[in-house]
C-alpha cells in the first residue's frame, strides 16, 4: 500500500534543494505574522463593534511597554512568570504529558520561599536568598511530584491530577495567609513580609527592575542547553516523538514522563519564589494571576520550540502590561487582550491546516 | 485470444499525480479476455495505483478506461463493482465476528425488509465455490479462519456481486505453498468460465507461474507487455529493473522470486563454531497476556542466519521483542554472547549489541517529527561516544549522519530531514543505518525487505551478508517464504509459538515447510 505514497526514486523535487532552510524558516514565520495580523484586525473589529476607537485603544496596548521606564519594568516583571508557567508547560509536554497545574506548582512554590522568607528573615542575603528560590523550586517539583508519583505507579491521568492539586494548593495559601503568618492590617489575605535578606535585588534605578529577570535569562540558556545537549533531554523528546520508538530503543519511558512534570513543577515554583522575592515580597492570595493560561497559550504557540518561548512570553507579557493601560485611555475593557491572545493561538492552530492544503502533504 | 471481440479491459494512457510526484506516467494496460494479466513491477512502479485508478479510488487526471470496449467513468467502487470490476486487496475488510455468508452479502441488496433470507446467498456462496475451487464452509465466524481462506471471502465476495474482471493486489503474501498453488487453481478456473484476472505481483516466479501475459511497470510507466511464452525469469529480471543482473545476484534473485530457490547452490557461509546466541524455554506471552510462545529453544551461532518462517500471528512479534529486550519474558533464558540477558531492562541489551530492525517501521522504528541525525543517535544517546564534556555531540553525530545517508544510499536533503518525511524504503535504510553502525553481537529482523523496491532489497541483502562476515547472529522473520529460504543458513517453521520443522540449508523444501507453517507436517526437530 505505501506504493501510493511513496514517489518514486527520481521523483525527488529537485528545486526544493537550494533555498531549502530559507522557506522552511518562511513556512514557519509566516502563520505567526499572519495569525497575530488577523487577531489584531479582529480585535479591532469587535472593538469597533463596542463603539471605541481600535486604533487608540492598540496603540496603547503596543506601546505602554516600551514608551515608559515604569512600563518597562512591569512588561520584564510580567515575563518572567508567564515565561516559566510557560516552561512548566511545554516540558512535560516534550514528552507528550499534559501539566495543567503550574499555577498551583507556583503558589506552593511561593509558600516554601516565604516559609523560609520568614522563619530565617535574620539570616544575610547571600544565604537566605539563595535557600528561598531553591525552596520555592523544591516545593513546586515536589507538589507537581504528587501527580508524576500517581501518573507512573498507578497510571492516573495526569492532566486530572494536576488540575485538582490547584485547587488543593489554594487553601495550602488561603491556610498560610490567614492561620500561619497572617498580616492582619493588609485587608487582604496575605502573609507578613519575609525578610530583607530575602528579597532579589533591584537593578536600575526607579524604578528597578529585580534581578530575577536575569536569573530567568539565565535558565532560559539552562533549559536549551538541557533539551537539546544532554541525553536525558533527548530521551524527553524521543518520548514525546514516538513513545513505542522509545521503549524500543532503551528509554525507560514512564519514569521519564514523571520527571518531566516533576521538572516543570521545579520551574513553575521557581516562578512562586521568585514572585515572593522580587516582586511581592510576601506571599499573598490571588497572585498566581492568569500565569497558567498565558503560560498554555504561550507552551502552545511556541509549538514545542524552546527557544521560541521566551520571544513569545514577551510578546504575551507586552500585551498584558498594555491591557491596563488601554483600558484607561481608550475605555477598551481589559478582557480584551485576552480576547485577542486566544485569537492569536485559534488562527496558529488553523494555520497549520491551510499549510498542510498549502504544501500538499 | 479472441480477435473480433473487444478486449476486457483496456487503459489508455492514464495519468495520476500526487502532489508534484508523478504516479502514473501516461499507463496503458489491455487485458484480454480470458486470461490471467500479471501486473509487474517493484515497489512504487505504480501497479496499485493503476489498478486503485480502475477500481475508482483514485480519479486519474486524464486518461481513459474501456471495459469491453466501452468507455466508463468508474469514480468510486460502487461504480467499478457495477461494472463488473473487483478487487482483493492486500488488508481485508471484513466483519470479524460474522459468517462467511453474512460478510459476503453485506452491502448488496439482501431481498426481504424485514427478514434476512441467507438462504439462497448461502446457494450461490456454495455453488461459486466448488464451480471455482474456492472451499469455504459458508456458516463458518470469520475471525476462526486462516488467511487463506479469508482471502477466498474476499475472492467470493467480488465473485458474488458478478465481477467479470477481478484484480489480486499482492495475493500471495502470507500464504504456504500449497494455498498459492490453490489460488493459482482457482484462478485459472475463472478465466476459462470466461473472465479475466489481474494479477499484481513484485515475484517473477508467479507471474510464470500462472500468468498467460504480463505488463511489466517501472517508476509509473507500463515499460513492456510480454507474453508468458516469449520470456523467462532472467529477461522479465531485466525489463523488471532496467538493467542487466550479475550471476553474482543469484542468491538475490532467488529472494526475490526470480528462480526457485532450491536451484541455487549454497555459495559462501561465513558460520563460525561459537555460539552466539542461545535461548532455553523461552515462554512469551502477548498484550493481552495470552501464552504466545509456549517454550521456545534456540542455538544461533556466530556468522549464522537462523530463519522463522510462520504464518503472520503465529508468536513472531512476541518471540522477536523478547529476544530483543523489548517484551519481557515469563520463562526461560537467553544468553547473547555468554551473558545471561533476561530481566535485563531493553537498555542493557542494546548496549551489549543486540539489534532489532522491527516490522512495523513507523510504530517501533523512528522518530518520526526528528531529524534523521537524532534518529541515528536514538538509542545511543547515554553511550560515550556521541558525548563530548557529558554533553551530547550534535556535530559529529551530523557527520556520522552524512556518512550513513552516503553508505547506505538514504535518499533525502540532508540529515535534518524528518524522518517522517522520508519513503518507507528509506525509512528502513535509517534502521538499518542505525542498527548496523552498532556494530551488533546479534542481528533481529523482522519482515525487513517489505514493502521495499528491488534496490532496496538488494541492499538489505548486501549489509545482512556484511554483518555475517563480522560474525553477527541473525534471527530472519520473514512472511516471504522465499527470502527466508534463500538467506537462511537454518530454517525453523513456526506454528503457535513452537518449532514445527527444521532444515539445513540446500535441505529445504518450500512445500514441506508450507505444511509445517500450517501445523500440518510432520515435525523434524
Amino acid at each position: 500500500m505505501s506504493e501510493t505514497i511513496s514517489p518514486a526514486p527520481s521523483a525527488a523535487p529537485p528545486d526544493a534543494e537550494p533555498s531549502n532552510r530559507v522557506v522552511e524558516a518562511l513556512w514557519l514565520l509566516v502563520p505567526y505574522v499572519v495569525s497575530v495580523v488577523l487577531a489584531f484586525v479582529v480585535g479591532g473589529l469587535i472593538i469597533l463593534a463596542l463603539g471605541q476607537d481600535p486604533v487608540a485603544a492598540f496603540e496603547s496596548v503596543l506601546t505602554t511597554s516600551f514608551n515608559t521606564r515604569f512600563g518597562t519594568v512591569e512588561t520584564l516583571h510580567k515575563w518572567v512568570p508567564i515565561l516559566l508557567c510557560a516552561y512548566a508547560f511545554a516540558i512535560p509536554l516534550a514528552t507528550g504529558k499534559f501539566n495543567i497545574g503550574s499555577e498551583g506548582q507556583l503558589l506552593v512554590g511561593a509558600t516554601g520561599g516565604v516559609a523560609l522568607g520568614i522563619l530565617w528573615s535574620d539570616l544575610p542575603m547571600v544565604i537566605l536568598l539563595p535557600c528561598v528560590l531553591v525552596a520555592g523550586a523544591l516545593a513546586g517539583a515536589l507538589w507537581a511530584g504528587i501527580a508524576a508519583f500517581l501518573m507512573v505507579k498507578f497510571n492516573v491521568n495526569e492532566i486530572l491530577s494536576t488540575v485538582v492539586l490547584n485547587f488543593i494548593s489554594f487553601q495550602v495559601i488561603d491556610y498560610v495567609a490567614s492561620q500561619v503568618w497572617p498580616d492582619r492590617g493588609a485587608g487582604h489575605p496575605a502573609t507578613t513580609p519575609v525578610g530583607d535578606g530575602a528579597l532579589l535585588p533591584g537593578i536600575g534605578d526607579t524604578p528597578p527592575f529585580h534581578s530575577g529577570v536575569l536569573l530567568t535569562l539565565v535558565l532560559v540558556v539552562v533549559i536549551a542547553v538541557f533539551m537539546r545537549r544532554t541525553a536525558t533531554g533527548f530521551e524527553m523528546r524521543a518520548v514525546g516523538a514516538n513513545l513505542r520508538a522509545a521503549q524500543v530503543h532503551g528509554i525507560k519511558t514512564s519514569r521519564l514522563a514523571g520527571a518531566g512534570l516533576v521538572v516543570g513543577g521545579a520551574v513553575a515554583g521557581l516562578a512562586g519564589s521568585i514572585e515572593v522575592a522580587g516582586v511581592h515580597g510576601k506571599m499573598l492570595e490571588g497572585m498566581q494571576s492568569n500565569f497558567l493560561i498565558l503560560g498554555i497559550i504561550v507552551g502552545l504557540m511556541a509549538r514545542g520550540s524552546m527557544l521560541a518561548l521566551p520571544v513569545v512570553a514577551f510578546g504575551i507579557a507586552v500585551l498584558e502590561v498594555g491591557a491596563g493601560s488601554m483600558q484607561r485611555t481608550a475605555q477598551v475593557p481589559v478582557e480584551m487582550v485576552l480576547i485577542i491572545e486566544a485569537l492569536i493561538l485559534l488562527f496558529l492552530l488553523l494555520s497549520d491546516i491551510v499549510r498542510t492544503k498549502l504544501r500538499g502533504r | 485470444m479472441t480477435t473480433q471481440q473487444p478486449p476486457r479491459l483496456e487503459m489508455r494512457r492514464v495519468v495520476k499525480t500526487f502532489g508534484p510526484v508523478v504516479a502514473l506516467d501516461s499507463v496503458d494496460l489491455v487485458v484480454a479476455r480470458n486470461e490471467v494479466h500479471g501486473l509487474l513491477g517493484g515497489n512504487g512502479a505504480g501497479k496499485t495505483t493503476l489498478m486503485n485508478v480502475l477500481y475508482g479510488l483514485y480519479r486519474p487526471n486524464s486518461g481513459e478506461v474501456l471495459l469491453d470496449g466501452e468507455p466508463v467513468t468508474v469514480g468510486s467502487p460502487r461504480d467499478a463493482i457495477d461494472a463488473g470490476v473487483g478487487m482483493v486487496h492486500q488488508t481485508f475488510l471484513q466483519v470479524d465476528n460474522y459468517t462467511v455468508t453474512e460478510n459476503i452479502v453485506l452491502g448488496t441488496d439482501v431481498s426481504g425488509a424485514l427478514r434476512l433470507d441467507l438462504d439462497e446467498a448461502r446457494k450461490r456462496i456454495r455453488e461459486l465455490s466448488t464451480r471455482f475451487g474456492l472451499s469455504v464452509d459458508p456458516d463458518a465466524v470469520v475471525e476462526d479462519l486462516p488467511v487463506g481462506v479469508r482471502q477466498r471471502v474476499e475472492i467470493l465476495k467480488a465473485l458474488y456481486r458478478g465481477a467479470r474482471l477481478l484484480i489480486l493486489d499482492e495475493p500471495t503474501t502470507n500464504l504456504t505453498p500449497q494455498e498459492v498453488d490453490d489460488l493459482f487453481g482457482s484462478m485459472r478456473a475463472m478465466v476459462d468460465d470466461g473472465m479475466s484476472v489481474v494479477l499484481i505481483t513484485h515475484k517473477i516466479r508467479e507471474t510464470l507461474g500462472v500468468c498467460d501475459r504480463m505488463t511489466v511497470m517501472r517508476d509509473g510507466r507500463s515499460v513492456e507487455t510480454i507474453e508468458r511464452s516469449d520470456t523467462d525469469a532472467d529477461h522479465l529480471a531485466d525489463v523488471m529493473v532496467g538493467g542487466t543482473t550479475g550471476p553474482g545476484e543469484l542468491i538475490d534473485a532467488a529472494a526475490l522470486g526470480a528462480v526457485d530457490a532450491e536451484e541455487v547452490e549454497v555459495t559462501v557461509s561465513s558460520v563460525r563454531d561459537a555460539v552466539g546466541v542461545s535461548v532455553q524455554g523461552l515462554v512469551v506471552n502477548n498484550d493481552q497476556g495470552h501464552e504466545l510462545v509456549p517454550g521456545f529453544d534456540l542455538e544461533i551461532r556466530e556468522g549464522e542466519i537462523v530463519g522463522i518462517a510462520g504464518v503472520a500471528g503465529n508468536g513472531q512479534v512476541e518471540l522477536a521483542e523478547a529476544l530483543a529486550g523489548v517484551r519481557a519474558v515469563r520463562a526461560g533464558s537467553v544468553e547473547v554472547g555468554g551473558r545471561s540477558m533476561c530481566g535485563r531492562p531493553a537498555s542493557a541489551w542494546l548496549d551489549h549489541g543486540v539489534a532489532y530492525v522491527p516490522e512495523d517501521r513507523h510504530r517501533d522504528g523512528i522518530l518520526p517529527t526528528a531529524s534523521i541525525t537524532e534518529n541515528l543517535v536514538l538509542g545511543s544517546q547515554r553511550s560515550p561516544g556521541v558525548r563530548r564534556h557529558g554533553l551530547l555531540d550534535w556535530g559529529a553525530a551530523k557527520q556520522r549522519a552524512v556518512e550513513a545517508i552516503e553508505q547506505f544510499s538514504i535518499r533525502a536533503n540532508g540529515p535534518a530531514t524528518p524522518a517522517g518525511d522520508l519513503s518507507g524504503g528509506n525509512i528502513q535504510r535509517v534502521i538499518l543505518a542505525r542498527a548496523f553502525a552498532r556494530r551488533p553481537r546479534m542481528l533481529i529482523l523482522h519482515n525487513p525487505t517489505r514493502g521495499l523496491d528491488l534496490g532496496s532489497t538488494r541492499f538489505v541483502y548486501d549489509q545482512v551478508r556484511v554483518a555475517t562476515d563480522a560474525g553477527c547472529a541473525i534471527l530472519l522473520l520473514s512472511e516471504d517464504l522465499d527470502e527466508v529460504i534463500a538467506m537462511s543458513d537454518r530454517v525453523i517453521a513456526l506454528f503457535k509459538g513452537s518449532r514445527a520443522g527444521e532444515w539445513q540449508k540446500g535441505t529445504v523444501d518450500a512445500y514441506e515447510v508450507g505444511r509445517s507453517m500450517t501445523g500440518l507436517g510432520e515435525a523434524r526437530v
